[in-house]
């Protein structure tokens, strides 16, 4: 008893540490956290894989074998107590019962009584006593004391299932050396026959990645920092995997479409799965668990974004690796993921609230220099709607821990990115901007040709501190040009000066692009000095965007990968088995009322004993022994 | 004899009506049900018939509800757009307006309780039981308008609202005071309201500060993993057993209070006090293993596996083998008293952070409502 408390705790204790540590990570986080002292530790008392740990599944077993031991203990009683009747009880023990009456009788009728009595649901036992002495003897409710027998039976039948489903025959045969990890990723058909489980292992849950049109003939059992190959007994296809949306954008199901071939009988099967309706076949169940990208192919144009230069074509494919000589360096861009859907809460005007709504395809690459540095950036395709106005959004990080930080480049009149790359290219092309500068002296209210020349010279020393390094390096080049004694409120005046010739100088630049080429209109005509602004903002934060190189995405061919499990549980049901027997059992414990009952009446007495137990004290039994007493007494 | 008679009336009419409406509803919508629908409606009306059998005040609770919700759902037009405009809607039947009464009334029925507990006067029991029972009676209506509502956002969109933190809190709140009106009825105990509702309001003050900080009571669309009949079952069968559970700390609190002769001369005796821990304690035992068992089943189909240790369902075995532990203690070694009141207050502990403390410390496979 106290031992089945302990049993409890224990399990308990163990299943809260799983809880509280975050189980099954890569090593390398928790020696991060732990220190390699403390990690060496808690690994060796597989602390990050607590529910297969060695002491959990002994514990496991110690409960298997201590309620197996309380029920072998104790079915015997139950079984004989079921079958026989407490009628070898005494007088004074019977008047020595809590519910314990006396009341007078003149005439006793047993047959009576025993058919009240099987009325309401009593099985009797009538015996003569002591010489025609009568004692009746009823009891009801045996079905409590099964209820033990089940509930205890249940939690055996439920651990042995779980230990089945267990990876108990890989620990074993790890022990003995049977089996290995495999650390390092290789072809599966180079992994030796130590790596590999065989088909009829008894239990598994592995998984499988798929891509589009890609067929597998094993699957991927993850353990501890590595792997093991799992045989299967038939091969897996893809054919396609699909995404269903709702009407808010919000994803809806994630359904393969699979061939499964038998690899012995040469059988196939078509059917698509989808998250809660797996596919059962050959005893293996398959999930849809997971998706990802499977290598889509993507059309880019790569733009440098601080120079003239023209933008040229790239093709690349995500988890390919594309190398580039870019600015004079040696850069390879490294494809990670494309998503077709990406829902974002943006807000897309002041007024509205935000709500989630799908932005459009995105992908994800890093940036790698000759020294193996390394930046990552996430492009959008489209334009997104962001306080009433569309921009272009790349986010660009240091490093996986930090958020990324957005360039927001404006669309242009066709919501196309062209507009801001005019731009750029005009502004790096020092003829054009000569011309621009001249031109606005040639209309400003400049009289004397000093001041004129003056202008000249202070606009062209601004354009190419802007053109060479954004707004950041105009300030720069002013703190060099004005005094140090000037006030604040001056520098302040002197940068609005500086930022309003920029603005005149690009809004010339465009006037005249525009006028040249009427017929492709790229500027908005409405909010040309908004764009305007816009753009000379991201042309500056270019300047903090790593690599000058933007990648626009012009065409895609999606191709995903679906992420399967395969599941062989023999456990399971015995574990469903266990369950339902342990709702009975629990039902039968705690509703059902174990009632005995003993009519007794002495030879020649005209007194009438009657006495009631049940084996646990409870408010309701007071109650009833009370009432049923009195039922007694009437219809004798 | 003439009671007797209109019991029985009471008892086929209220059979009937449900019948009726079952008929309705698969006649009306067969085609947007498979089989195991039609089997949990089915098995819901004969449920609901039985507990109307039973308890008479559930089938008025069962009327009145339906009446309330289907004059709501006329108001509505097929439009949310009504909710504006229609002055019911806005201020009594749309779900949201239904809810906020029922958070409104539970703090005034155990101000009521307190007032009773004191003044010792029945009119004030009375009444307290009565704003009980409407505030229940509101927050179903704000539940089934809100599935109504959830078909309008979008017909794919619709789903039943067990589905999230901020819904699965509401029911909290309502399955547990029917779990206490329940007993107060037939164990004539109503002075426990004064402590048993104090939980139902915390638990409103909860869904209070979850609508108005974090906007949740907005409706959203199920993720696949949810998109399962499992769900129908596995998470009401799951609040039975909170909410048992809660009701027994409550009534422990009671229980300590009198033992430690604090307003003892208020409260019932001890030994009611211990029983109806035990029955609570049990009740929630029996449904929580159920759901428990009906978890690990739909896990088995969504997961790819009955167990996978996932923290919610870790915690769900700690809760199970906590109250296993007190059921033991109590039914073999008969043990009474203050020692089972003190275990009985802590399982609320480790019940809570079954429920919310995994969500809002712990993460896992299990997604519905993030904090
Ligand atoms: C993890 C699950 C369980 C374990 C490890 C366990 C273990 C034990 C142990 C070791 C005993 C003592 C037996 C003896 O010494 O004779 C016992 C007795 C008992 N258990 Fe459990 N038990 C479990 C679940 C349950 C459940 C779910 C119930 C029902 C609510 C239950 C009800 C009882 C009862 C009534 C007895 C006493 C039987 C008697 O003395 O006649 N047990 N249990």
């Amino acid at each position: 008893m106290r031992f089945a408390i302990t049993m409890f705790s224990l399990l308990a204790i163990a299943s809260i540490i799983g809880t509280v540590l975050k189980q099954n990570e890569p090593y390398n986080n928790y020696i991060i956290k732990f220190g390699q002292f403390w990690f060496d530790i808690f690994e060796k008392l597989g602390m990050f894989n607590v529910y297969q740990a060695f002491w959990f599944l002994l514990i496991l077993v110690f409960l298997i074998v201590s309620t197996s031991l309380c029920i072998s203990r104790n079915t015997p009683k139950i079984l004989k107590d079921y079958k026989g009747f407490q009628d070898r009880i005494r007088e004074k023990s019977l008047l020595s019962f809590k519910h314990s009456y006396q009341f007078p009788v003149k005439k006793f009728s047993v047959k009576k009584t025993i058919s009240f009595l099987k009325s309401h649901n009593y099985k009797v036992k009538y015996k003569p006593v002591e010489g025609n002495g009568d004692l009746i003897v009823a009891k009801k409710g045996d079905l409590q004391k099964f209820g033990y027998i089940f509930t205890h039976l249940a939690i055996v039948i439920i651990s042995i299932g779980g230990l089945l489903d267990g990876n108990l025959v890989f620990k074993v045969q790890e022990l003995i050396g049977a089996k290995q990890i495999q650390l390092i990723d290789q072809p599966l058909s180079k992994i030796s026959l130590k790596g590999r489980m065989s088909e009829d292992n008894l239990s598994y849950r592995a998984s499988i990645l798929l891509s589009e049109g890609d067929t597998k003939t094993a699957a991927i059992l993850r353990a501890k920092e590595g792997y093991l190959v799992q045989e299967i007994p038939f091969s897996i296809t893809l054919k396609n995997f699909n995404i269903k949306h709702y009407s808010t954008g919000q994803p809806k199901s994630f359904e393969s479409e699979l061939l499964v071939k038998d690899k012995k009988t040469g059988e196939t099967i078509n059917k698509t799965i989808s998250v809660n309706k797996p596919l059962t076949y050959k005893g293996v169940t398959i999930y849809q668990a997971a998706f990802e990208d499977g290598g889509s192919q993507l059309d880019l144009l790569v733009w440098d974004l601080n120079s003239s230069q023209p933008s040229f074509k790239m093709n690349s494919q995500i988890f390919k690796n594309n190398k580039l000589t870019f600015e004079n360096q040696n850069l390879t861009l490294e494809f990670k993921d494309f998503r077709k859907f990406n829902i974002l809460e943006v807000d897309e005007n002041k007024e509205k609230k935000p709500k989630p709504t799908n932005v459009g395809p995105n992908f994800l690459y890093k940036v790698r220099n000759e020294s193996g540095q390394a930046k990552e950036y996430q492009t959008y395709q489209l334009p997104m709607l962001i306080d009433g106005k569309y921009f272009f959004m790349s986010g660009m990080r240091n490093s996986p821990q930090e958020e990324f930080k957005y360039l927001k480049i404006p669309a242009d009149e066709n919501l196309s990115i062209e507009g801001f790359m005019v731009l750029k290219s005009l502004l790096n092309n020092p003829k054009k901007v000569q011309s621009a500068i001249n031109k606005g002296i040639k209309t400003s209210a400049f009289t004397t040709s000093g001041k004129k020349e003056a202008f000249k010279l202070g606009a062209e020393n601004i354009i190419g501190a802007f053109v060479g390094g954004g707004y950041n390096s105009v300030i720069d080049a002013m703190d060099l040009n004005i005094p140090d004694q000037a006030s604040v409120a001056d520098k302040e005046k002197a940068i609005k000066t500086y930022i309003n010739i920029i603005y005149l100088v690009s809004q010339e630049l465009v006037r005249d692009y525009q006028f040249k080429n009427k017929n492709d209109i790229v500027f908005p005509a409405n909010d040309a000095p908004r764009f305007i602004q816009d753009a000379l903002t991201a042309y500056s934060d270019s300047f903090f965007y790593g690599v000058p190189l933007y990648l626009e995405l012009k065409e895609f061919n999606e191709v995903q990968a679906s992420g399967l499990q395969l599941t062989k549980s023999p456990g399971q049901f015995w574990v469903y088995l266990g369950s339902i027997l342990l709702v009975l059992g629990i039902f039968c414990m705690i509703y059902i009322q174990e009632i005995r009952l003993w009519i007794f009446r002495k030879k020649g007495s005209n007194k009438l004993i009657v006495s009631l137990a049940t084996n646990r004290d409870r408010i309701d039994f007071d109650q009833y022994a009370i009432e049923f007493k009195d039922k007694i007494k009437k219809i004798i | 004899m003439l009671r007797n008679i209109k019991d029985k009336f009471m008892n086929y009419s209220f059979g009937l009506l449900l019948a009726c409406l079952t008929i309705i509803a698969i006649s009306k919508f067969n085609n947007f049900m498979d089989n195991y629908e039609l089997i949990i409606l089915i098995s819901s009306a004969i449920t609901f018939t039985w507990m109307g059998n039973v308890w008479p005040n559930f089938r008025k609770l069962f009327i009145y509800t339906f009446l309330l919700s289907f004059i709501s759902i006329y108001f509505y037009k097929g439009s949310l757009e009504e909710i504006e405009l229609n002055f019911f809607l806005k201020y009594f039947l749309s779900s949201q307006s239904a809810i906020m009464w029922m958070t409104a009334l539970y703090p005034l029925s155990l101000l009521t309780y307190w007032i009773y507990l004191f003044s010792k006067q029945d009119f004030y029991g009375n009444l307290a039981t009565k704003i009980t029972w409407i505030a229940t009676m509101m927050g179903f209506v704000g539940l089934l308008v809100r599935w109504y509502e959830s078909y309008l956002i979008g017909i794919d969109v619709g789903h039943i609202p067990v589905s999230n933190l901020y819904e699965v809190f509401v029911l909290f709140c309502l399955i547990t005071s029917l779990l206490y009106l329940h007993y107060e009825e037939k164990l004539a105990i109503k002075k426990l309201g004064a402590f048993v509702l104090i939980i139902i309001t915390a638990a409103v003050g909860f869904i209070l500060w979850y609508t108005f900080e974090k906007g949740a009571d907005e409706i959203q669309p199920l993720v696949p993993a949810l998109q399962s009949y499992w769900m129908k079952i596995h998470v009401p069968a799951n609040f039975i057993g909170y909410g048992a559970f809660a009701m027994a700390a409550m009534i422990s609190v009671a229980y300590l209070l009198k033992d430690k002769g604090i307003i003892g001369s208020y409260l019932p005796e001890l030994n009611v006090l211990d029983e109806m821990t035990y029955k609570a304690i049990s009740i929630g035992f029996i449904f929580f293993t159920i759901a428990t068992i009906l978890g690990a089943v739909w896990a088995a189909e969504a997961w790819g596996g009955y167990w996978s240790w996932d923290p919610k369902e870790t915690w769900a075995l700690i809760v199970w083998l906590n109250y296993a532990a007190w059921l033991h203690l109590r039914l073999i070694k008969g043990l009474r008293g203050t020692m089972l009141a003190w275990w009985s207050l802590a399982g609320l502990l480790i019940t809570t952070f079954a429920f919310l403390g995994v969500n809002l410390f712990l993460s896992g496979l299990h997604s519905y409502g993030e904090l």
